[in-house]
């Protein structure tokens, strides 16, 4: 049997009791190391990195004896949330491999802490690292699209873990660039970038002084794009959402995250225009 | 000569009405050199320090020996013209009237190995002294050198020389004389017109042949008065003596010559206006520009540096080049803008400040304050910060001059290695004088950790291994035997779709691959369809003459490998959602596809790639580089091994220059390798010429053309196979061509 276990957002406790005792007997258990930053955590046993090379590239080597035996792959948050491992369960099928999934909270579903309705969210996009040539910005029309719709929008941030130069590439010299992952800040600059592009090239952009909400599992912040690039958010792995059209509910719950005055206002403004309509 | 204080030299600079910057340059031995000395000995400038020192024009040793010019070497000479002559100058003159002119000449190797040295002095003068021995006519090289002239804009006159060996020597009549001479002048008029278009200025160029005219006038009325003079005395040698002198006294050749490249080539005011938009590749109308266009000494500084001049001081070079615009002095802050900046990018960048400038005057040098522009000179320090060539500019906005382009191209490659491992750093240090020090010559360390030099020809390889041993690393070589570079290509349309997937499988190409016409690499080798060319213009021209679909014309991504090379990557998918987003991982995965084929990883040429469909993952995230790169890659791959594919050779024309008596044995020779000198037996043909001929032929090998190599690359024994079996081996690559379905996936 081949197992595909959620470990949950927060550190190696957050595994569910039915994940844990899977790993503790069986034969094989990989950890997936490259969407996270969980070290190898030890569940009393003995554990194997399968970084990004493995999972795409050696998929048979993984799969090994699994008709057989049990095997486990451990995914950080919920196996089928943000990454996608459907591949590896396409294999398994194909070698006639049975497979069983064990579910955890993703930033899928945890983004719900904020305040926002999940309901209420449209499309997720990425937010990648810009490079001096590389300036994707198809993520801010998805923004965009979802906004006009009255959706709110998670932006997954980037991470960069065992990312070759093109010369090693080429060379293939299995040489890595050292881990990056995409901060608030950094997300939210590439957006006042873009969202001054926009402006630049006369549309009229999609959001400026609106409220955005940037998040990490400990700490959750609401503040505008321009202040959100120079908010400390702390250790890496942050989300952002850029609200759509929000219920007086989800506003009462943002003000308890305003970063500013200014935000906090803006918010309280529309929540008193309730308090006017329910007298 | 005459002696002057460099205070004169310099004064005479600050006309630059009065300035003649020209070349001579001439198939091997038509007499460049001999030419260039007894003009130097008539009108050179030493500076009076210098008087009575050896000989000006000395330079290195080997040339003595193989009588061969082997690196350029520039000369100042001054002129006074005669009053009366001055009306004939028609081109714009010096206000004063001033009769002085100072000429700064070039003096360029005539064999095709060397030829980048001509290009690199063509690029600093304006004009050309095309030399041609009246008796051999119109020779390869000639024809080559007068091409890129033109294509410089370089303005070119003809020269005849060794009319003594054809009027005693060969004893021609008049009447057939005079028939050669007409021959040559029409040869070099087709030449230009095939090579300078309508509206170009260089179009409307009549050669000039006053000298020419003149000479062949007065030659054939003094071969009848030397008939008279000639008959009782009969001997050769006195002959050929006494026509020395009488010619001398008839028409002294260096005034003639003088005269004639005072009147006729454009001084750099006349050449800057017309050359300007060729050389410059940032806007037509920026300070820049505008300074080089008026060549004005008071505008911003525009230098090009075309090559490096080894110093008495080991490992230090000279900075040789021109001034384009504006004044270069000793101490002036200067951006030193290599050949891959970027206007706005630091890449490639440098301001230091000039540690002194100097005067070249053959091994020579003076320093000097400040030169103005339209002159040639040296700078001292720029060596560190530039391999060969480069662009030096005191304006911020400044962008590069134009990348000369080379005739020729590193074709012949040979590994060496220290005979004595702890001489590796020496090594590795006299590789990268012998990279400076020569504006051809590629160093480069290999896959394997060999250090391989890449040369133009054998002489060219020969000359700089023995430079890098003696003079660059002083330490005993090991020399691997020279091996020819092949290029990969493909002979037919891809037999079916290719997919590739991306390791996270949720990105897809659909690519095909497919020859190109084969007249459209040499034109992208010489620059006739370019990256830079604005998209419309080539659409069509590609569309016209290279049976490109029109609209796929337009789409074309890139050119590669190297962002240049002879391969295309076309968009035809029809509206793929972010196709733009993931452009650069295609274009990387293009070059590096390009650079290392998939038979031996030797250069692809004449490939397009066409892009028919892509799917994509939803999120940028996972389409990033790291998925893209290696999956276009092996698309690419899989596209190839797919179409036919094929080595290419390079096939070189050979010119024999022998006395009748050799000719047996050329034929001897030349049906030992049947008629078809390949590159793998060109190496080695100038031995077995000279052995056959007991040395009395002498074989020049141009690169001519690229040729497929017949029969399937798949069938063991085939002769591309075992060329790639041998290539393979010979850099460590796994034995066999990889099979297919290591790129070609499943849908």
């Amino acid at each position: 049997m081949f197992y595909l276990i959620g470990l949950g957002l927060g550190d190696a406790t957050d595994i569910t009791v039915k994940g844990l005792e899977i790993v503790k007997r069986a034969k094989r258990v990989y950890l997936e190391a490259y969407t996270s930053i969980l070290t190898e955590e030890y569940y009393g046993r003995e554990l194997i990195l399968a970084d990004r090379d493995m999972v795409e590239t050696q998929a048979d080597e993984l799969l090994m004896d699994a008709e057989n035996e049990d095997i486990v792959f451990l995914v950080v948050g919920d196996p089928f949330g943000a990454t996608t491992h459907t591949d590896l369960v396409l294999r398994a099928v194909d070698k006639d491999i049975k497979y069983k999934v064990v579910h955890n909270a993703s930033i899928m579903n945890a983004v719900g802490c904020c305040g926002l309705q999940l309901y209420h969210f449209g499309e997720t996009v990425s937010i990648v690292f810009w490079t001096e040539s590389w300036r994707p910005d198809s993520f801010y029309d998805k923004i965009k699209v979802n906004r006009e719709k009255g959706m709110h929008t998670l932006c997954l941030l980037d991470i960069k873990v065992k990312e070759q130069t093109i010369e090693n590439m080429m060379k293939g010299k299995k040489i890595f660039e050292p881990p990056r992952y995409m901060s608030v800040n950094q997300a939210a600059e590439q957006l006042v970038e873009i969202v001054q592009n926009k402006r630049q090239s006369g549309e009229t952009p999609s959001f400026t002084e609106e409220t955005v909400i940037g998040a990490d599992t400990q700490q959750i912040v609401a503040a505008t794009l321009q202040e959100m690039t120079s908010v400390d958010l702390g250790g890496p792995l942050h989300s952002l959402v850029v609200p759509g059209h929000m219920h007086p509910l989800e506003m009462d719950m943002l003000r308890l995250f305003a970063n500013s005055q200014h935000v906090y206002t803006s918010y309280e403004i529309t929540s008193k225009h309730r308090d006017h309509l329910n007298m | 000569m005459v002696h002057f204080t460099i205070d004169q030299i310099r004064a005479i600079m600050d006309k630059k009405h009065n300035i003649r910057n020209m070349s001579v340059i001439a198939h091997v031995d038509h007499g460049k050199s001999t030419l260039t000395d007894s003009l130097v000995s008539k009108a050179g400038i030493i500076a009076s320090s210098r008087a009575g020192e050896t000989r000006f024009t000395d330079t290195r040793k080997d040339e003595q020996e193989r009588c061969i010019t082997i690196k350029s070497t520039a000369i100042s000479l001054f002129y006074e013209l005669n009053k009366e002559d001055l009306q004939y100058i028609t081109q714009e003159k010096d206000k004063e009237n001033s009769n002085e002119f100072l000429i700064n000449l070039i003096d360029s190797p005539g064999h095709v190995d060397f030829s980048s040295e001509v290009t690199a002095a063509l690029r600093v003068t304006d004009g050309a002294l095309v030399v041609v021995d009246c008796v051999s006519g119109v020779c390869v090289q000639t024809e080559t050198v007068l091409r890129q002239a033109i294509t410089e804009r370089i303005k070119p006159v003809l020269f005849m020389n060794k009319m003594d060996l054809a009027l005693l020597t060969l004893q021609i009549e008049k009447e057939p004389l005079y028939q050669t001479f007409q021959r040559i002048i029409e040869n070099i008029n087709v030449i230009i017109a095939t090579y300078g278009s309508e509206d170009d200025p260089m179009g409307k160029i009549d050669i000039f042949d006053t000298c020419m005219n003149d000479s062949k006038e007065n030659a054939l009325a003094l071969v009848e008065k030397m008939g008279v003079k000639l008959t009782p005395e009969e001997k050769d040698k006195e002959t050929k003596q006494l026509l020395k002198t009488v010619m001398r006294k008839w028409l002294p050749a260096g005034d003639a010559m003088l005269q004639m490249i005072v009147i006729h080539l454009p001084s750099p005011v006349t050449a800057q206006r017309y050359r300007m938009e060729l050389l410059y590749e940032g806007p037509h109308d920026d300070d820049a520009a505008l300074g080089i266009k008026n060549c004005d000494p008071k505008a911003v500084l525009m230098m090009y540096i075309s090559k490096m001049v080894p110093t008495s001081d080991k490992g230090r070079f000279y900075a040789f080049g021109r001034v384009f615009s504006g004044t270069i002095s000793t101490g002036l802050k200067c951006r030193i803008m290599g050949p891959n900046y970027v206007p706005n990018k630091k890449e490639d960048l440098y301001e230091k400040s000039i540690q002194r400038t100097i005067l070249m005057m053959g091994r020579y040098t003076e320093p000097i304050e400040d030169v103005p522009c339209g002159n040639i000179c040296g700078l001292v320090g720029v060596d560190q910060f530039l391999v060969k060539t480069g662009t030096i500019s005191t304006y911020k906005d400044a962008h590069n001059l134009k990348v000369m382009k080379f005739s020729v191209s590193p074709v012949v490659r040979v590994a060496v290695e220290c005979k004595n491992p702890s001489d590796l750093p020496k090594l590795v240090e006299g590789l990268k004088r012998l990279a400076k020090s020569d504006p051809m010559v590629q160093c480069c360390i290999e896959e394997s950790g060999e250090h391989v030099v890449a040369g133009a020809g054998e002489l060219h390889l020969e000359i700089c291994l023995k430079d890098l041993e003696e003079d660059h690393a002083c330490i005993p070589l090991k020399k691997s035997d020279p091996v020819v570079t092949y290029r990969e290509t493909v002979r037919d349309e891809s037999d079916r779709m290719c997919l590739s997937k991306s390791p996270n499988k949720h990105n897809r190409l659909f690519m095909k691959a497919r020859n190109l016409h084969e007249d459209l690499a040499p034109a992208i080798d010489n620059g006739d369809v370019s990256p830079k060319q604005e998209f419309k213009e080539r659409a069509r021209l590609l569309a016209d003459k290279f049976d490109i679909d029109a609209t796929e014309a337009r789409k074309i991504w890139c050119f590669g490998p190297e962002g240049t090379g002879p391969n295309l990557l076309i968009d035809v998918t029809k509206g793929v959602q972010y196709l733009n987003e993931i452009k650069d991982s295609c274009t990387a995965g293009f070059q590096w596809a390009t650079k290392e084929g998939v038979l031996c990883e030797e250069n692809v040429r004449g490939v397009r790639f066409d892009i028919h469909d892509v799917t994509l993952h939803a999120d940028a995230i996972h389409r990033g580089g790291g998925q893209i790169i290696p999956t276009m890659r092996r698309c690419l791959y899989a596209c190839m091994l797919t179409a036919d594919p094929t080595l290419m050779e390079p096939i070189y024309r050979v010119e024999i220059v022998a006395p009748e008596a050799a000719v047996g044995g050329i034929f001897s020779c030349l049906n030992k390798k049947r008629g078809e000198v390949f590159s793998n037996n060109q190496l080695g043909f100038t031995g077995d010429l000279r052995s056959c001929t007991g040395g009395q032929a002498f074989p020049q090998c141009v690169f001519d053309h690229w040729k497929p190599v017949g029969g399937d690359v798949f069938t063991a024994g085939s002769k591309p196979a075992q060329i790639v079996a041998d290539i393979r081996k010979r850099k460590g690559l796994k034995e066999g061509i990889p099979a297919l379905d290591n790129y070609l996936d499943k849908l």
